[in-house]
């Protein structure tokens, strides 16, 4: 399929046609955001293809200002007449809103330089790679997983897919941006039979931009069949107080949680946890938290964000010191402060404040000696999906992992919770890990926590 | 604004091209063929810190084709309903079947035209214009900041959804539906010195215009966001362990769709995922459960006349009296195992191919009263309020944010909790349900339930339930 037809100069085409019927709707001011993708995935499970999938859409979201308030409209009819149904349906709403002088999009002037060097968000061999490659890798995935332990009897499936797409930010204030990029994904779901019936689940996979920064299909499949077999016999151990390590991928899914409390926009309504602390100590001095936009072939990398604004390497806590908010470019105006480039989004929603790739710096210590410095505690590598509190920054979450005694794990546990608050937990991370490794768009290393409640069967 | 101005989905995907698109679809040797078209439009409106920040608008049309062959899928789809556009599609779709002969003549249309489950005279979306619903956001808002001066901030919500569809496929399957959903959701925040709480309260379904002032007001929903929130502020740390617990009724049964529902799901069991594949005829509840899903509950977001698919609705019994008596089907599984289609065929929009999952799901009313589950406790955790709750489906682990919860002791609710969350096996959480209260409510209002990747409006049920004991998360030990 050739790129063209979805191509930027073509995205940027049809952005200026939505501008203008805007303008034509009686709009003041006016953004459209282009996107335009196409994916295909592969899904196999007992040694067949399950399910062959190709998705693509072109569709656009168009805000527009009238007198100081916002009205938003998102479709995929692209026609002259479908610009022009939009672009009414944005201003009827907009005239229904209230006006606040902060309502604005950002000008040329606002929007900051290009990058300053290559991102490579997109690559040919991604783009290029044939469904029939995608099945062949998935059936692979799936057998080097069934057949690195004979207690994977099965999986709960395979997939790969891959994609491309084009993103474009246009305004009647002068941005006019578009780039494009691909992306490439393989993940297994492993199971192991345990006793009594039960299975134990070992997931893992990675989404990248370059099929060339894959994990090896058979690294993948070890990874998911090692996590499934390790959890075999778990059991829960009592309710205590112990030290914590955070496996990466648990350490991750906390920092995206932590993403709300950043929001500049949560700050001004006062419903973030950290609304009273910008610049005092709010983590130990091991902990440095940023959010970069430029990564060279970040999954969440772009040059520019959802608003047309540069993006950037946002420090957000750097050595325990809250350093930074993040900001769009109206929340910015209504703070009095410039945007951060973190307005995020699709073309069917109105940017929001969020993050692109959002991590936590390495440490100095491997994720082993962490491990060895521990006498008794839990070893946290899997959790439920619900249990954090944006306001409070409470964290209480459905946990498995591993009881850790004398600096080696014990033996598998589930059925407990682990609990804390997430700036007494920022305080108390005594090692930070050297094995930060992006796999999706938020990243961390090993973490240790020095106490934490962990909730189980009896109490202790 | 305007009503969409839009053209009859009839017209726009004539039985002709539906025919066509099948048997393209087939011409590779598939055995079945399915073409979705859906048209949908959506508004919603947002009130915080005093402003209606914005309106918004979203339309969206289009065609998927699924074709299957055995256990495999292929599946396709095209915004908009060009011709052209839709053979593509068809042909991607095909290709899931490689060497095989074309289908052959499809089967004439017949069809499928069951009676609505209730009727909407005035559906909300439809009814309820832009400067209603903007009036209706200032209510809330003006309500729960009302309440009590803690309240720091409100933030006021409607989206409303109405959805046309038609379903064909090769067996001779021709349904249309018409869905509306409309719901009303309010925040809450609390502020007292560095202490911050926030409450949440929902309302809506699919229904009438009125019900907004005849059933659940904007200030009700208000009230009970603000309320929430301000009870948080003194509202203690929960104590981690396990340890009896009573959970409320309505919102509560997410604990019966998560832990019990996903595993009754007909792809799981066919696939023999679920612990529950093997389990007909056998006692997986504590005598005295009975546990539905019924796509006919009144008014309810999970509801329909008939399902994606195009099946017509039902109510599947799925636990009777503690024994496993049923399971819920879609099509593609039913036919591999040789079961009939419940009517849990469903889907995202047209641009997802149909899963089977649960509509309405709940468990039927039993003999306590909700006072007596709660005074026969000398010490336990009365849960009146979840979050939300996940389940890893092969595992069955599961968990659930409890939003506003009671410590009790000795039979009576001694001190509010907060951030409680609820957590266990799914493959043993009804066994351990040792009583069932007379209060049976199924709350249809706000539910979504998300499944590999794709969301559908849900309702959950139940009366008040007593547990012999849940694991219980919390700092304090």
């Amino acid at each position: 399929m050739s790129a063209k037809p979805d191509g930027p100069g073509a995205l940027l085409a049809v952005a200026a046609a939505a501008l203008d019927a805007a303008r034509a709707a009686g709009a003041n001011d006016a953004e459209a955001c282009l996107e335009g993708y196409r994916s295909f995935t592969a899904e196999v499970l007992g040694g067949e293809v399950e399910q062959l999938k190709q998705s693509g859409t072109k569709s656009l979201g168009l805000r527009v200002l009238v007198g100081g308030a916002i009205g938003f409209a998102t479709g995929t009819d692209l026609s002259r007449d479908g610009l022009a149904e939009l672009a009414a349906h944005a201003v009827a709403l907009a005239k229904l809103a209230t006006p606040d002088e902060s309502n604005a999009l950002p000008s040329r002037e606002d929007a900051g330089a290009a990058p300053d060097r290559a991102l490579e968000l997109f690559d040919e061999r991604a783009a290029a790679l044939p469904p029939e490659r995608k099945i062949e890798m998935a059936l692979e995935l799936e057998r080097l997983t069934l057949a690195h332990d004979p207690r994977i009897r099965r999986t709960d499936g395979a997939s790969v897919s891959s994609g491309s797409g084009t993103f474009a930010i246009a305004n009647s204030r002068g941005i006019a941006q578009a780039w494009s990029g691909t992306s490439v994904s393989a993940w297994v779901v492993a199971l192991a039979e345990d006793a009594g019936g039960r299975q134990q689940t070992g997931v893992y996979g990675a989404s990248k931009r370059w099929l060339a920064d894959l994990p090896p299909i058979d690294g993948i499949a070890r990874e998911a069949a090692r996590r499934a077999v390790a959890r075999i016999g778990a059991r829960p151990i009592p309710t205590q107080k112990v030290p914590v390590i955070m496996h990466p991928d648990i350490a991750a899914s906390w920092l995206s949680d932590l993403t709300d409390a950043f929001s500049g926009e949560e700050v001004l309504k006062k419903a973030s946890w950290l609304t009273s602390l910008e610049g005092q100590a709010v983590g130990s001095p091991l902990v440095t938290i940023a959010d970069d936009g430029r990564l060279v072939r970040g999954l969440g990398s772009s040059p520019y964000d959802g608003e047309g604004i540069a993006t950037r390497r946002n420090v957000l806590i750097e050595r325990g010191t809250l350093a930074k908010f993040l900001y769009d470019h109206v929340h910015a105006r209504r703070a009095g402060t410039r945007s951060t480039g973190n307005a995020v989004r699709g073309s069917t929603s109105t940017p929001s404040i969020g993050t692109h790739n959002l991590y936590m710096e390495p440490g100095a210590e491997s994720p082993e000696a962490i491990l060895a410095r521990v006498d008794r505690g839990f070893y946290y590598d899997d959790q439920g999906s619900y249990g954090y509190n944006p306001v409070t920054g409470d964290y209480s979450f459905q946990a498995q992992g591993f009881w850790v005694e004398r600096g080696e794990k014990v033996h598998p546990v589930d059925g407990v919770t682990v609990a804390g608050r997430s700036l007494d937990m920022l305080k108390a991370i005594v090692a930070v890990g050297n094995d930060l490794e992006f796999r999706t768009t938020v990243a961390s290393p090993t973490l240790l926590i020095a106490e934490m409640t962990v909730g189980g069967g009896a109490s202790g | 604004m305007p009503v969409p101005s839009e053209r009859a989905i009839a017209s726009l995907f004539p039985r002709e091209l539906a025919g066509e698109l099948l048997a393209l679809a087939r011409a590779s040797g598939a055995e079945f063929a399915e073409v979705f078209a859906e048209q949908k439009t959506s508004g919603s409106f947002r009130f915080e810190e005093h402003q209606l920040k914005e309106g918004s608008h979203a339309a969206a049309a289009g065609v998927g084709v699924r074709a299957i062959r055995g256990a495999q899928t292929g599946f396709a789809y095209a915004d908009g309903f060009a011709p052209d556009d839709l053979r593509e599609a068809a042909r991607v779709a095909a290709r899931i079947a490689r060497d095989g002969k074309a289908g052959g003549v499809p089967r004439a249309f017949a069809v499928v035209d069951p009676p609505p489950p209730f009727t909407l005279a005035h559906p909300a979306p439809l009814a309820l214009d832009e400067r209603r619903q903007v009036e209706m956001l200032r209510r809330a808002d003006a309500a729960a900041r009302a309440h009590d001066p803690r309240i720091h901030e409100v933030g006021a919500s409607i989206a409303q959804s109405s959805r046309a569809f038609i379903v064909a496929n090769s067996d001779g399957v021709w349904a249309e539906d018409r869905q509306y959903l409309s719901r009303l959701v309010v925040s809450a925040l609390a502020l007292d010195g560095e202490e911050r709480q926030e409450g949440f309260a929902a309302g809506g379904g699919s229904v009438d215009a009125e019900y907004y002032e005849r059933t659940r007001t904007p200030e009700a929903i208000a009230l009970e966001a603000a309320a929430s929130a301000v009870l948080l502020l003194s509202a203690r740390e929960p104590e981690a362990g396990s340890y009896p617990v009573v959970v409320g009724n309505g919102w509560g049964g997410v604990l019966v769709h998560e832990c019990f529902g996903h595993s009754m799901e007909g792809d799981t069991i066919r696939k023999g995922s679920s612990i529950r594949a093997t389990q007909r005829g056998q006692q997986v509840a504590t005598k005295g459960v009975t546990i539905v899903d019924s796509a006919l509950v009144p008014y309810s977001r999970g509801s329909y006349r008939v399902d994606d698919e195009g099946t017509p609705a039902q109510r599947t019994v799925l636990v009777e009296d503690g024994i496993l008596v049923g399971f819920l089907w879609d099509r593609l599984n039913a036919r591999l195992t040789g079961e009939a289609p419940t009517g849990n065929g469903r889907r995202a929009s047209f641009r997802s191919v149909p899963l089977c999952r649960m509509t309405n799901t709940y468990i039927e009313a039993g003999p306590h009263t909700p006072a007596d589950l709660i005074a026969s406790l000398p010490r336990g955790l009365y849960c009146k309020r979840l979050g939300g709750g996940s389940v890893s489906p092969a595992d069955g682990n599961f968990s659930f944010q409890v939003t506003e919860a009671w410590q009790i002791e000795n039979g009576r609710l001694a001190h509010p909790v907060r951030n409680a969350t609820l957590t266990g096996n799914g493959n043993d959480a009804m066994l351990k349900i040792d009583a069932v209260g007379n209060d049976l409510d199924i709350d249809g209002t706000t539910g979504s339930c998300g499944k590999d990747g794709q969301w559908s409006p849900v309702g959950v049920g139940q009366p008040t339930v007593r547990f012999v004991e849940i694991t219980v998360g919390g700092t304090a030990v």
